[in-house]
């Protein structure tokens, strides 16, 4: 029996490509769709259907694409292209792609969406969740989204280009209720301007990541307001170990909002640096987010935090 | 940690920081007696210590920051630097009275990689799976209270939970695993003491928190806890389902049990004295398991129990058996002088579990959890077949293949059965290769094993890469 990799034996087929809706989508107003998630931990889960299989998608805003998980995926039609690492990465590495024919969800449909493929399988296998994938930027991108993580609620409102809507959303009639800070996309990431010691921050909006980070190589005035409480080992590629610093933030400036103690891990970021964006100085992830209500509205570039 | 803890570290650090600067510009060692700080600095880890620190404090530290392997103490006291250059450490300033050690912070490789940035930055995971009554990982528990007795239980398994004191406070609220840790739902009463609620709960292991006037905090008393890696820690309590008892006699200072089920460890469970005997109330998962007493350093038998089986001393040890028996059956020999069961659940033990004589062979009762087990008998010492026999309890899921026509044997090997490649055989039914098995809810990874060959099930489209680049098949269990 001659030995072929499990990649060559159960390669992509000619099969028609996958179409994919997420169930639970409700219109509650017209174009207005309030979408029930679940947490597995931290994360935004959405129930959601690939042709027959089920399963569970993260809301993932750190993410710019529409990721699929090869486990369930590969069997589609799959095209490969060189990969070139980002930025200082160097060495190549192969990603493969497929096309999901209908991603949608009530009447909003997108046709002929590009999708990565990747192993989602050690997530799977510690969350002990069924993922079929994780939903990006790119595909939020024509609404105004409220995560209402008291109700479990996502709120996706489409847009007009100009970023107006036929109907306001109710949540946003008082403008009172919360502040609106400036966003920008940036390489489909969500990326803020904060302040942290006197020195401006570029962090990215990432609801995929449960930890607040921040890049070990800021300045030391930065770090004049991070508490380290503690210090972990995890494991990097190949069995690298890399240490990671966690602590607390004493207070990060967010478009005229003072947010303390808030809790941090230090890392090196050298390789999140964007091909053409540049780099980040950290991310802003679930305890931030889940601090209070949040939303964005990616076509006028604001985000609204709920006081 | 208490506010007024945090508040004490954060200001003692502000004190170290500003020291650090002055340290750095004058390099001149400073009149400061406890120093001990992790900090950042030019992409390095920066750890700045003071020689004397009292021990508790220098392990206190070293615990807090994951120093264990630099041989901290050995450095202070003698020099010695070979572990923390090793751990490619660089040391900075070292004098008589403090020294300092620094690591550059290294970058993951593509930490925009979807599956790294998401292990990176993960916290938790999913509900059911972190905080499960009963499950394979969970063997046996038991409860440790100070200051106050441990939970009273009730005939009808109510739990009767109680935080003691708090009396200013106006309410108090139980929250945890048993009811999704909603905040709102269970609210305690007050008493002249304290706080009581009871709670119906069947055997097992439950995480708990008070939340007193909108406070989360952990049960004091409680000295079962578990950090869930964030900081954030629970109280554990378990419900019990079985009592070690000893009569109390004259001069039995200390009663220790010690058995299979916590892999003999002789310094684990104290049993405590109570209305003239020793007990300890611990929740043991469904099986068989063995267990001595340890009186005053002296082990025994359970002198109550007459259930017990050879140990390899030549004395015996105390049985407990939790669930349901099944008979162990061996048809004829009845010429043999001995014959024994042994298995993955004794650890293979060939005198342990003895079969008795019958009419028309030998026979044993045992209890077993459920799972995928594998046994043999031993006559006389000799096996009763070439091969192990496979017992799966509560078979619920049935693997089938259509392929591999032409195949002489078909196993099948996964996560459920330690990827053993012999113990699951599949069986040929008309064009198939059928066999049973247990298998826990959620995800499994499995393969078939070919003629010797390992390989994906061809039928299964689902299937992830492992480390050696031949992927396993996927399988989730709702």
């Amino acid at each position: 029996m001659t030995q072929l990799s499990p990649h060559e034996a159960y390669a992509g087929s000619d099969g028609p490509p996958v179409k994919i809706s997420l169930p639970d989508a409700e219109e509650i107003y017209p174009s207005v769709y309030a979408i029930p998630f679940s947490r597995a931990g931290n994360l935004i889960l959405v129930k959601a259907k690939a042709d027959t299989t089920e399963g569970n998608f993260i809301l993932d805003t750190g993410c710019p694409h529409l990721v699929l998980n090869a486990t369930y995926f590969r069997h589609y039609p799959v095209q490969e292209s060189e990969g070139d690492g980002n930025g200082a990465t160097a060495g190549t590495f192969s990603i493969q792609h497929t096309r999901v024919a209908d991603f949608s969800f009530g009447t909003n449909h997108f046709y002929q969406v590009d999708a990565d493929l990747t192993d989602l399988g050690s997530i799977e296998n510690s969350r002990g969740i069924k993922l079929l994938g994780l939903i990006g930027v790119e595909l939020l991108r024509k609404f105004e989204m409220i995560i209402d993580y008291e109700n479990n609620l996502i709120y996706l409102h489409r847009l007009d280009r100009k970023g107006t809507s036929v109907f306001e959303q109710d949540q946003l009639a008082d403008t009172s209720a919360y502040q609106v800070i400036p966003i920008r996309i940036m390489d489909s990431r969500i990326m803020v301007e904060t302040m942290v010691g006197g020195k401006k921050l570029r962090l990215i909006i990432d609801s995929g990541s449960e930890a607040n980070l921040l890049d070990s190589r800021l300045p030391e005035r930065v770090f004049a307001e991070v508490s380290i409480t503690g210090r972990t080992t995890m494991m990097g590629v190949g069995g690298k170990k890399i240490d990671v610093l966690k602590g607390e933030l004493n207070t990060l400036h967010i478009g005229g909002v003072d947010i303390r103690q808030m809790k941090v891990l230090v890392t090196n970021l050298e390789k999140t640096c964007f091909s053409h964006a540049g780099c980040v100085d950290g991310v802003l992830g679930f305890d931030f987010l889940s601090l209070k209500k949040i939303g964005f509205n990616f076509v006028k570039n604001k985000m609204f935090v709920w006081k | 940690m208490t506010g007024q803890k945090k508040y004490n570290m954060r200001k003692r650090w502000k004190v170290s920081i500003l020291a650090l600067g002055l340290l750095m510009l004058n390099h001149m060692a400073l009149a400061q007696d406890t120093i001990k700080v992790c900090t950042v600095k030019n992409g390095q880890q920066y750890i700045w210590l003071s020689k004397n620190l009292p021990d508790w404090e220098l392990n206190a530290f070293i615990s807090q920051f994951s120093l264990e392997g630099l041989a901290l103490k050995k450095f202070i006291q003698s020099g010695f630097t070979d572990s923390i250059l090793l751990g490619g450490w660089k040391i900075g300033l070292n004098n008589s009275s403090q020294f300092t050690i620094s690591k550059p912070l290294l970058s993951f490789d593509r930490v925009d990689d979807p599956t790294l940035r998401l292990i990176l930055a993960e916290k938790d995971v999913s509900f059911d799976a972190r905080f499960p009554r009963i499950s394979n990982q969970l063997q046996f528990g038991y409860n440790q209270f100070r200051k106050k007795s441990t939970f009273p239980i009730y005939q009808d398994s109510t739990v009767l939970f109680y935080l003691r004191d708090h009396k200013n406070a106006n309410q108090v609220m139980l929250a945890g695993s048993f009811n999704n840790w909603d905040p709102a739902t269970l609210m305690m009463k007050r008493t002249d003491s304290g706080w009581i609620l009871p709670v119906k709960l069947l055997p097992g292991k439950y995480w708990y928190k008070f939340i007193v006037d909108g406070k989360w905090m952990i049960d004091n008393d409680n000295d079962v806890q578990e950090n869930d890696g964030l900081g954030n820690t629970n109280s554990i309590f378990f419900v019990p389902n079985h009592v070690f008892r000893l009569k109390a006699k004259e001069g039995s200072r200390k009663v220790i049990v010690s058995g299979s089920f916590n892999g003999w460890n002789e310094g684990q469970l104290n049993l405590q004295k109570q209305n003239g005997e020793w007990v300890l109330p611990v929740y043991l998962a469904e099986g068989t398991y063995t267990y001595r007493f340890i009186v005053n350093g002296q082990w025994m038998e359970d002198p109550s129990n007459p259930d017990h089986f050879p140990n390899e001393f030549g004395e015996y040890n105390s049985v407990v058996r939790i669930g349901t028996p099944m008979l162990f059956q061996l048809d004829g020999y009845p010429t043999a002088n001995r014959v024994f069961l042994s298995g993955s659940f004794n650890n293979w033990s060939d005198y342990e579990v003895a079969l008795r004589k019958t009419p028309g062979g030998w026979e044993v009762p045992y209890i077993l959890g459920p799972g995928n087990h594998e046994y043999r008998f031993l006559i006389d010492g000799k096996p009763d077949s070439a091969q192990n026999h496979s017992l799966i309890l509560d078979p619920n899921f049935t693997f089938r293949s259509k392929a591999f026509k032409h195949a002489k044997t078909v196993y099948l090997a996964g996560d459920f059965n330690k990827w053993s490649p012999t113990m699951l055989p599949m069986k040929r039914i008309g064009e198939e290769w059928v066999v049973d098995v247990h298998l826990s809810k959620g995800k499994h990874l499995y393969k078939f094993i070919v003629d010797g060959e390992w390989v994906l099930d061809p039928a299964n489209k689902l299937w992830e890469d492992n480390e050696e680049g031949t992927g396993n098949s996927v399988l989730w269990v709702e």
